[in-house]
């Protein structure tokens, strides 16, 4: 029974000295060597059996992207224990619902914001025995608790564990089932409390053999010359695919940014060769692009466009032939490769990019067709924490824009005549949320088949696109059914426009709320010589209000009468996760956000209330 | 310090957790060196961000260059070979004071003194022992250039304790009344420099038996004098840029930006500023063997003010601080009257004859001094800061930031 575990145990044995894991410490690129990984994982394995934990227990992991975190994932995993996925973002109490929920024996705390999280709600972990700190500072010395660790003292009780029994690890190991839990992944939950869902070992397993081994996502299939960039949270399937299980099935070499802010630059020093994004990181780095280029001397400027305008052909043309070039833009892109892409590309860090992909949330075709117009192999993806994120992928060449792709080989896929849900089956389909049996039934069919709460049809017969979420499908007071991510992601493509929330279930007609991109916005009101102090401010200026109207009227124009915006109104606070209004995957929470503007929505409706 | 590294570090991971098991500290990092291709700003260790050259195209080009430099002794004629030799020769000088005035910021007006004590220390070791100066007849180059140096140097080392003392405009000052002194020193000890308008012979190059004064089988003397010219030059820029990497050449710079906060830093000043004084001497005094040696022919007169003002000239225009700046300035400086001189032709009322006004030699100061106002009111940086300019032009392209 092989393990994501038992993988790097074999990529210790083959390649001790090559690279698995790269992370920044004072400036410098650090490298973790395969036989250093498997170490570590083995002495955090012992470290848990030393703490009491056994095949079943839980184990939180509360962090930002750092080494840390895969060695305690896949030490926990090592003794059969399933590890929990926190994110860095999660306040307080959705962390003591976290704990309490899952039953977390041991939690590995990043620092002392994190730890004090976790002591603002010991009282909702009753099952808590250890708590592991992996910096130090404001903590050492300071915080008197026994149940306290500091890692250095994690790893030694691991070593000491080891002395005494030495094959505890591989006895374990031994009695590994293709049942275990590997994984709880909470989902984001913007409609209810986080589920927990249930991924087991044969779950991971498969979703290796077909995104990895089979090479569903890049062909050719990853392999330890490919460098990926760890940024995204590791609490969310995605990036656990991409950073942890990449590297444990095919010997990729993860390198951890050193922050969400840093992403840019890492970029640029690490020029991955594999890159996954979501939706917002995508549309940021466009926006970024056309906020550098207004910014640069005429000259550049005028080259700039010009390039970006034969980049916009190639994107057309390339979309057109399913992401295959054609003599002439190949030669066009050839030249100029030469003047202007390569330098494009290198700035913003992905010159060696041989496979893009863009999932986790509905994204523009726009932005895709830039990105591959300047030769940056975009791929959407699709799939869901439930499916152990094995569902659909547009596969190189074979690109349909505006779909999620075909289905993966060894993957079922149906649509409901009925409903028009996306219902999967596979052998990466979750066992279950933790401890919900009721959502269960509502996810699992009896014979196996996921509810994946997405509708969609198919393109060409072999193409699935994605309408939208179930529960978000708006019908209007005429009855007709419209798709609010469409036009919000036609929204949000712009650089100027960070969010955008479509309402008008139950109304005669659709209004929006707009989130502004403070960044940019800042910069065209800069160059406008227009004076701001805050975000409110600055959204609440009638030239940012007419800036955005022309974008919507822009928008509107390429949408059916019952689709378009008739009124809209700008937010005057950026969402943040910590206010309720996103979830830690940055989605927005819809009930939350209607009912924290109500009487926005109501007064662009003429008081109407509905 | 304890306190703080405890404190701040943190120490997780592979090198900082302490007294970890042996096979894990051997495992990670040390044998890896080579930097991942096609990435430049990713590097795996100090010592590849601290690199001579630091990324693959930086290595080709400097070859490239050195390659064509080496060239150019088989395509030029013996004239303009004989002119790039000196101009090597000089930019060696201009190498010394960028390493005091450029790397460790202290002014020095007194260049041409230790200029003079190392072509005075070589043209006196080489020199004919039964001529009418002073003369010890040894006339290996691998003796007299080392000399001159260290002689230079020492010179350098007793003037060090006024420097330490002084900053700024009084260490100007200082250094000015150096060369006066040693202008009046030059001129009254005849014994060993032949005295006022009479001069003595240079140092004698010779590398055992090549004689670089007479031409050769294969080579001419010039031909002979640039190479080894050529080669002294890339050996003393890589020596001060490696000097200026070092811990020494950071102590320097600490000194330039700010003395205080330097010696805050537990940098010795006292040490550092005589440090610096030595090695610039040396450089000096080396270069100033060589230069004469060239020529052939020297006097008192020579080590003036106005060599010390030609020696700023090339830091400043070049670009202070920075190696390939000193060289490209002594360049500039030595090649410039090679171009005035041709004026006369094309401009009709400048003069080629020392006797009339407006003459060339006359525009030559001139145009020293409009080049440092010009260059330090429009690019401090100097020739080297034009180079990064348009550098920076394309490295941020397409992009202004």
């Amino acid at each position: 029974m092989s393990s994501p575990v038992s993988r790097i145990r074999d990529h210790a044995a083959a390649m001790p000295d090559a690279v698995a894991l790269r992370d920044k410490h004072f400036g410098i690129w650090r490298e973790w060597t395969w036989a250093s990984y498997w170490e570590h994982v083995q002495l955090a394995g012992h470290a848990y059996l030393a703490l009491g934990v056994v095949p079943g227990d839980r184990v939180a992991i509360h962090s930002e992207n750092r080494p840390e975190w895969l060695i305690c994932d896949m030490g926990a995993l090592a003794v059969r224990a399933a590890s929990v996925g926190v994110y860095p973002t999660n306040p307080a109490a959705e962390v003591g619902y976290l704990l309490n929920d899952s039953g977390a024996k041991v939690l590995v705390a990043e620092d002392q914001e994190q730890v004090d999280k976790a002591f603002a709600v010991l009282d909702q972990a009753p099952d808590m025995v250890r708590i592991v700190y992996l910096e130090p500072r404001g903590i050492r010395h300071r915080y008197d608790s026994e149940l306290l660790l500091s890692w250095e003292d994690f790893l030694e009780l691991g070593r000491e564990h080891r002395a005494a029994h030495p094959d505890a690890i591989a006895e374990v190991m031994a009695g590994q089932e293709p049942a275990d839990l590997a994984t709880l992944i909470y989902t984001s939950g913007t409609t209810g409390p986080p589920k927990g869902a249930m991924l087991t070992v044969s779950n991971v397993e498969c979703a290796i053999q077909v995104l990895v081994e089979q090479g569903a996502f890049t062909d050719p299939p990853p392999g330890p010359k490919d460098l990926t960039l760890s940024y995204l949270p590791l609490a969310h399937v995605a990036e656990r695919i991409f950073s942890t299980w990449f590297n444990a099935a095919a010997g990729t070499q993860v390198n951890f940014a050193e922050s969400i802010e840093t992403v840019p630059a890492n970029l640029r020093e690490v020029q991955p060769t594999i890159l996954f994004g979501v939706p917002r990181i995508w549309e940021k780095l466009l926006a970024g692009v056309e906020t550098r280029l207004s910014g640069a001397s005429w000259f550049k400027r005028a080259v700039s466009r010009f390039w970006l305008g034969v980049a916009d052909d190639i994107g057309e043309r390339l979309v057109a032939q399913g992401g295959v070039h054609s003599t002439s833009t190949r030669l066009k892109y050839a030249v100029g490769y030469v003047f202007f892409y390569r330098a494009l590309k290198d700035r913003l860090g992905m010159r060696k990019v041989r496979y893009a992909a863009s999932g986790a949330a509905p994204i523009a075709p726009e932005v895709l067709k830039f990105f591959m117009g300047i030769g940056v192999p975009m791929h959407e993806v699709y799939g869901m924490t439930e499916n152990t994120a094995v569902a659909t992928g547009n596969r190189p060449g074979r690109i349909r824009l505006g779909t999620v792709g075909e289905v993966h080989p060894g993957t079922e896929l149906r649509i409901d005549e009925e409903t028009g849900e996306i219902l999967t089956r596979s052998g990466a389909t979750f066992a279950g949320y933790w401890q919900r049996e009721e959502a269960t039934r509502m996810a699992l069919t009896p014979d196996g088949w996921l509810h994946t709460g997405d509708v969609g049809e198919w393109v060409e017969g072999t193409h699935v696109k994605i309408t939208d979420r179930m529960k978000d499908i708006i019908i209007t007071a005429g009855g007709k059914n419209i798709s609010p991510s469409m036009i919000e992601n036609e929204l949000k493509a712009s650089p100027f426009i960070r969010e955008a929330i479509v309402i008008g279930d139950g109304r005669k007609y659709l209004t929006a709320l707009i989130g502004i991109e403070l960044d940019t916005v800042g910069e065209w009101a800069q160059r406008r010589q227009l004076g701001y102090s805050t975000y409110r401010d600055l959204s609440a200026k009638p030239e940012v209000v007419e800036l955005v109207s022309g974008i919507v009227d822009a928008v509107n124009a390429d949408l059916a009468q019952v689709e378009r915006i008739k009124a809209f109104r700008l937010l005057p606070k950026e969402l943040d996760h910590e206010d309720g209004e996103l979830t830690a995957t940055q989605k927005v929470k819809r009930s939350a956000i209607s009912q924290m503007f109500e009487d926005t929505v109501v007064e662009m409706y003429g008081g109407a209330t509905r | 310090m304890t306190t703080l590294s405890t404190g701040s570090t943190g120490s997780t991971g592979p090198g900082s957790t302490g007294s970890t098991t042996a096979p894990r500290e051997a495992a990670p990092r040390a044998r890896r060196t080579g930097r991942l291709s096609g990435r430049p700003q990713f590097y795996r260790s100090y010592a590849q961000e601290l690199a001579l050259f630091n990324t693959r195209p930086k290595r080709i080009w400097v070859g490239l260059i050195v390659l064509a430099a080496f060239a150019l002794s088989q395509m030029l004629t013996d004239n303009h070979l004989n002119t790039l030799a000196l101009a090597y020769a000089f930019a060696i000088g201009a190498l010394g004071l960028n390493i005091i005035t450029g790397l460790a910021g202290q002014v020095s007006l007194g260049h041409a003194f230790f200029l003079g004590v190392g072509a005075y220390t070589a043209a006196a070791i080489s020199g004919d022992p039964d001529g009418r100066t002073i003369g010890f007849g040894i006339t290996n180059i691998l003796v007299w250039l080392p000399a001159a140096g260290l002689v230079a140097g020492i010179a350098g080392v007793l003037v060090a304790p006024l420097a330490t003392r002084l900053r700024g405009l009084y260490l100007a000052i200082i250094t000015l009344g150096l060369v006066f002194i040693g202008e009046h020193v030059f001129r009254e000890w005849s014994d060993l420099t032949g005295g006022a308008g009479v001069g003595r012979e240079s140092a004698v190059p010779e590398l055992f038996g090549l004689e670089f004064a007479r031409d050769g089988d294969y080579l001419t003397s010039d031909q002979k004098f640039y190479l080894l010219m050529l080669v002294l030059m890339l050996v003393f820029a890589l020596g001060a840029r490696n000097l200026a990497r070092s811990r020494t050449g950071r102590a320097f710079a600490a000194v330039r930006d700010r003395d205080m906060a330097a010696e805050m830093m537990a940098i010795n000043l006292p040490r550092a500023k005589t440090v610096a004084f030595a090695i610039s001497s040396f450089y000096a005094g080396c270069s100033g063997a060589l230069i004469y040696s060239i020529i052939g022919f020297f006097e008192p007169s020579t080590f003036g003010l106005l060599l010390s003002v030609q020696f700023i000239a090339m830091v400043l225009i070049g670009g202070a601080g920075t190696v390939s700046g000193a060289i490209m300035g002594a360049l500039f400086i030595t090649l410039l009257p090679t171009l005035t001189r041709e004026l006369p032709a094309y401009v009709p009322f400048i003069s080629g004859q020392v006797t009339d006004t407006p003459n060339v030699f006359q525009l030559e100061q001139v145009l020293y001094g409009l080049l440092i106002v010009g260059f330090l009111l429009f690019e401090p940086r100097g020739l080297f800061g034009i180079w990064i300019r348009i550098r920076n032009y394309w490295k941020g392209w397409p992009f202004s930031y």
